[in-house]
Formats: C-alpha cells, sequence, structure tokens
C-alpha cells in the first residue's frame, strides 16, 4: 500500500495564506458597513427609492410627501440656481414636491458618482453626486437631464439627512 | 480530459486560466482608466452622435497637449459615470460671442461645416479665463453650451 503523504510544509502555509486573504477581506468587509460613509450612500439609496416609487393618489400622496421630506432637515435649504427661487425649510420643500407629484411621476430620479466626505466629528458631510433624471417611458430609457448637486447632510436622531442642496454650474 | 473540455479549456487548463485572468485584467484597465465607455443620451450632438450610440472616451488624449478647437470631449460631472458630450469651440484667452447663431472667435467669424441644425441664438462676448473652454453641443436648437474648467474635461471621443 502506498501512503499518499502530503508534503509536511506546502498544507500550513496555503491554509495560512487563505485565513489572510480572508482576514484582509473580512476587516474591509467589516470597515465598509461600518463605515457612515456607506450609511449616507444607504440613505440616498433608500431616498432615491422612496421618490422613484410610483405616485399613490389621495391620502397615499399625502403619506408619501411626508415619507419623502423624512429625508431632510426641519430647515433645509435648496439652490438650485440662477432662474429659480431658493426653497427654504421642509414646509415649503414638501408644498412644492406635493405640488409637483404628478410632473415628477413622469420620470425617475437615479444618483451617480456618490462621494461622500465626513466632516470631523462625523455629524455632518459633504457629498458631491450627479443627478440623473431619466424619462419614464415603456421600452426605453430617455435621460432628460443631468446635473451636478453638492449636499450637505447632518445627522438628527440617529438618522443622515439633508440640510443643504446646492445645485454646481458645470458650464457656467 | 474529455474532447469537450480540451476545446474550452485547451491543453493546458492552468495557463487558460492565467490568460484569462490577465485579459479580464487588461480589460478592467482599459476600460476603466484609459478607453471610457460612454453612450450618447438624448439630441443635443446630432447629426454627429444620435441618442443611444455607442463610443469611447480617451483618457489619456490630454496628458500632453490641450484640447484643440473642434475636439469633441466628455466632461465630467460629479464623476466620470455620467459626462456631458460637447464640442470645443473657444480656447483659453479667446474672446468669444454668438451673433445670430454665429460663433465669433475675437470678432472673427467660425466655419463650423459639422453644424446641421442651426439656430439663431445670442450670447454677450466673454473672455475665456486662462484654464477655461468654451464648450457647445452640435445641435445648436437644443443644446447646453457654456464655459468649462479644464480639470472637467476627462478626454477625447475617439469615435
Amino acid at each position: 500500500m502506498i501512503w499518499n503523504i502530503p508534503h509536511p510544509i506546502q498544507p500550513t502555509r496555503f491554509a495560512a495564506v487563505h485565513i489572510l486573504v480572508a482576514g484582509v477581506f473580512l476587516c474591509a468587509a467589516c470597515s465598509w458597513w461600518g463605515d457612515e460613509r456607506h450609511a449616507i450612500r444607504a440613505r440616498l439609496d433608500a431616498f432615491e427609492e422612496r421618490v422613484n416609487a410610483s405616485a399613490p393618489e389621495g391620502i397615499g400622496s399625502v403619506t408619501r410627501t411626508v415619507e419623502i421630506g423624512q429625508y431632510f432637515t426641519e430647515d433645509v435649504s435648496v439652490d438650485l440656481g440662477d432662474g429659480t427661487a431658493p426653497i427654504a425649510g421642509r414646509e415649503m420643500l414638501m408644498g412644492i414636491a406635493a405640488r409637483l407629484q404628478a410632473r415628477t411621476s413622469e420620470f425617475r430620479l437615479d444618483f451617480a458618482d456618490v462621494n461622500v466626505q465626513l466632516a470631523p466629528g462625523g455629524e455632518s458631510a459633504e457629498v458631491d453626486l450627479t443627478a440623473q433624471f431619466i424619462r419614464r417611458a415603456a421600452g426605453s430609457r430617455q435621460s432628460m437631464d443631468a446635473r451636478e448637486f453638492k449636499l450637505t447632510m447632518r445627522r438628527e436622531e440617529g438618522e443622515w439627512r439633508i440640510a443643504q442642496v446646492v445645485a454646481v454650474e458645470t458650464l457656467k | 480530459m474529455s474532447t469537450a473540455r480540451r476545446i474550452i479549456f485547451g491543453p493546458n487548463p492552468r495557463r487558460t486560466t492565467v490568460r484569462i485572468a490577465v485579459l479580464a485584467l487588461v480589460c478592467i484597465v482599459v476600460f476603466g482608466w484609459v478607453l471610457l465607455p460612454v453612450r450618447a443620451d438624448g439630441d443635443s450632438m446630432l447629426p454627429t452622435y444620435a441618442s443611444g450610440r455607442l463610443t469611447l472616451v480617451n483618457r489619456m488624449a490630454y496628458i500632453r497637449s490641450s484640447p484643440r478647437r473642434g475636439d469633441i470631449v466628455a466632461i465630467r460631472l460629479a464623476g466620470p459615470r455620467v459626462v456631458y458630450i460637447k464640442r470645443v469651440v473657444g480656447l483659453p484667452g479667446e474672446r468669444l460671442s454668438v451673433e445670430d447663431g454665429q460663433v465669433l472667435i475675437d470678432g472673427s467669424p467660425l466655419l463650423e461645416p459639422y453644424v446641421r441644425h442651426q439656430h439663431e441664438w445670442n450670447f454677450e462676448e466673454v473672455t475665456l479665463g486662462a484654464h477655461e473652454f468654451f464648450v457647445v453641443g452640435d445641435n445648436r436648437g437644443t443644446s447646453t453650451f457654456g464655459r468649462v474648467e479644464a480639470e472637467r474635461i476627462l478626454g477625447r471621443l475617439v469615435f
């Protein structure tokens, strides 16, 4: 009978390399999931999903507007640039959102290139992103517009909320 | 080794795996950092680029040189995933204005054979900064236009 005895060193080294690689991946995954930047991205994904959800009618539309409002701070300010009046406060923003609901349901919002920079202390963050507005049409994907925005986000009661929105002029 | 496996993986599966890995790595580097694939969306670059057309952005095009007049460039917004595609018409330091659709560079009319969809638009004269370019789409009826900082230009479109 022939015994196939493996080399005494090789399996140990092989296992060590695997454990090391797994450890590195585990550390990377832990730091990614535990990072506040990930929490901010997840919050923006949830906002995107909420905005893109089909618009209900009646009381449902009021509930939806209130839910969208929860993503903003009470004193939120929105500056969409030249030709538009600035929006000050959540109440005003929700009012505008409710009035424009029929029009906004014609497109889908898509965030791309989301860059998050946490401020020292970790209670606020600057977010730079591209918002793409895509027309909802069966079988086609036509972009209506794409604009860059700078957001300031603040943590309030354990939730990240949008405190400021400023449109960036890519072409001046 | 069965014939099918031999056809798929070749006589040396280990070498084939390495080749596939290297090819994948090369593709990731080339299409992630050197030649960025983009799809035109909208009609602002008609007739040069129709909506839906795929093309590549050469991100190495302006490493040793600056964008030239007539170049079609990709302009980044917050990052490289969504870009504007525009044509460079004004270069740094130039005075640019538009009168009834005619682009004037330092007071002289610019010949633009690529413009098929002309539009009578006007633009007050501006002097471009040391690192500014003036860009506009070929479809003058619908395209957005303006000054753009050189650092926002990702590269030149390949075809």
